[in-house]
């Protein structure tokens, strides 16, 4: 009796799985249908999630693809900021433009566009249009002068005055921005002719004014060494060897002559390139005087 | 008298710093890779009678001097490959000088650690493009501006 009790339940079993399994199945596809993940809602939540997690550039397709169906300023905005994020500065200027009339948050996009030119490297067209006042935000008008001077910094045009550069940053920040200014306009840099001119006059000084002082001192030695040896075997009618050493002296002479201009060439380049680090890290710290983005 | 000095000033730094059996330099790490053949002998590529003799002599050094006496250098490239480099690059009148220069640099014995930027394999990373006498091709490291 209980075997047969134990076979039939062992039956009923093999009948019902099957029924939960094919109708299971049915019930999932009817919510997935219901659920829709390529609605342009779906898109909406995915690419807020991708967002969030900073995977801009799948981000921007899924907002595309929403903004196909709904137009949404945030929307447009957290799209435009997509290609901020990922470095594509001028495809996030265009997208920003689109925000710029009618919108709650056209100041801040239009804040977002100049910082999209600003970042691109292209200082000419951010002061342009800057200088021209094109869709200029009116509620970040300090923060945009204030790029507008720091762009100054970090490239080789000609800076403005001084009192107009230095009032646009804060008080805290004036002697940081006095300092930068001073040496961007009067870089500490060493002339490679002076150099060279010091070298033909005394080898090796034209190093020493440069910095190298071991190598300067080198460089005099050297030649000194080869001019005594050339005059002391001259003196000696040994002309062959005078003749050598005479060779010897004015190939290390010339030579040093040219690497007192390379020498100051190269230190000329560690200067520009330690200030273009300096302002660089300094600003990137302070985030270039900006306010935080918060959408 | 004043050619005893020139001659113990020549003797002390050959005792000091050449190679003996007996006190022998720090090991160096030896690569087993198959170098590149064109490396070797840069300026044949370029077949005129200038870089020619360059090349030969380079080829006379390498094959007398710098294969039996090691990678000693302290630069990177070495001061052989630098002066050929700089002929291939700047030419028969630029290219001496620019060696000659190098020449200088290497026999300070107060390089020091900071004047130049060291280079992965352990030398003075001093390329020839910073000494063309062009701004552009300067390349500059973290570690130093090239100053003592």
């Amino acid at each position: 009796m209980n075997r047969i009790f134990y076979y039939s339940n062992k039956l009923i079993l093999l009948l019902i799985m099957p029924m939960f399994i094919t109708y299971g199945d049915i019930l999932c596809q009817d919510s997935l249908k219901e659920l829709d993940l390529f609605s342009y809602k779906s898109r909406l939540k995915f690419g807020n999630h991708l967002y969030l997690e900073k995977d801009y550039l799948r981000a921007s397709y899924e907002f595309r693809e929403y903004l196909k169906y709904e137009d949404n300023d945030t929307i447009r905005f957290k799209f435009a900021n997509c290609f901020y994020n990922i470095g594509r500065y001028l495809e996030a200027a265009d997208n920003f433009k689109s925000i710029f009339y009618n919108s709650t948050i056209q100041d801040e996009s239009r804040l977002a566009y100049y910082k999209s030119l600003f970042f691109s490297g292209d200082f000419n067209l951010f002061r342009n249009s800057s200088r021209n006042e094109i869709y200029l935000p009116e509620k970040y008008l300090s923060e945009v002068n204030r790029l507008y001077f720091t762009s100054f910094l970090m490239d080789n045009s000609v800076l403005p005055d001084t009192a107009n550069f230095i009032s646009a940053f804060p008080d805290s920040n004036k002697n940081d921005i006095r300092n930068f200014y001073i040496q961007k306009k009067f870089p500490q840099y060493k002339s490679p002719t002076t150099a060279a001119l010091l070298s033909s006059v005394i080898p090796g000084l034209g190093k020493i004014y440069v910095g190298n002082i071991t190598d300067g001192l080198t460089s005099f030695l050297v030649t000194g060494v080869l001019t005594f040896l050339a005059i002391d075997n001259f003196n000696h009618k040994h002309s062959f060897r005078g003749w050598l050493f005479t060779g010897l002296g004015a190939f290390f002479y010339a030579g040093n002559i040219y690497g007192s201009a390379a020498a100051a060439q190269i230190f000329n380049a560690g200067v520009k390139f330690n200030f273009d680090n300096n302002v660089k890290l300094y600003f990137e710290k302070r985030n270039y005087f900006l306010p935080e983005n918060n959408l | 008298m004043i050619k005893s000095i020139i001659f113990c000033l020549l003797l002390v730094p050959t005792l000091s710093k050449a190679q003996t059996d007996w006190v022998k330099w720090d090991a160096v790490e030896v690569s087993y890779k198959i170098s590149n053949a064109s490396s070797k002998n840069i300026i044949t590529q370029k077949q005129n009678t200038g870089s020619g003799i360059i090349s030969f002599l380079r080829n006379i050094y390498g094959f007398f001097i710098s294969e039996l006496d090691g990678d000693n250098c302290p630069f990177y490239p070495s001061c052989s490959h630098f002066f050929v480099q700089a002929i291939s690059e700047s030419g028969m009148i630029k290219g001496p000088l620019m060696f000659a220069d190098r020449f200088i640099r290497d026999l300070n014995f107060f390089k020091g650690k900071n004047s130049y930027p060291i280079h992965r394999i352990g030398k003075f990373y001093d390329p020839v493009s910073n000494y063309t006498l062009n701004e552009q091709m300067i390349e500059i490291a973290l570690s130093g501006n090239g100053g003592d």
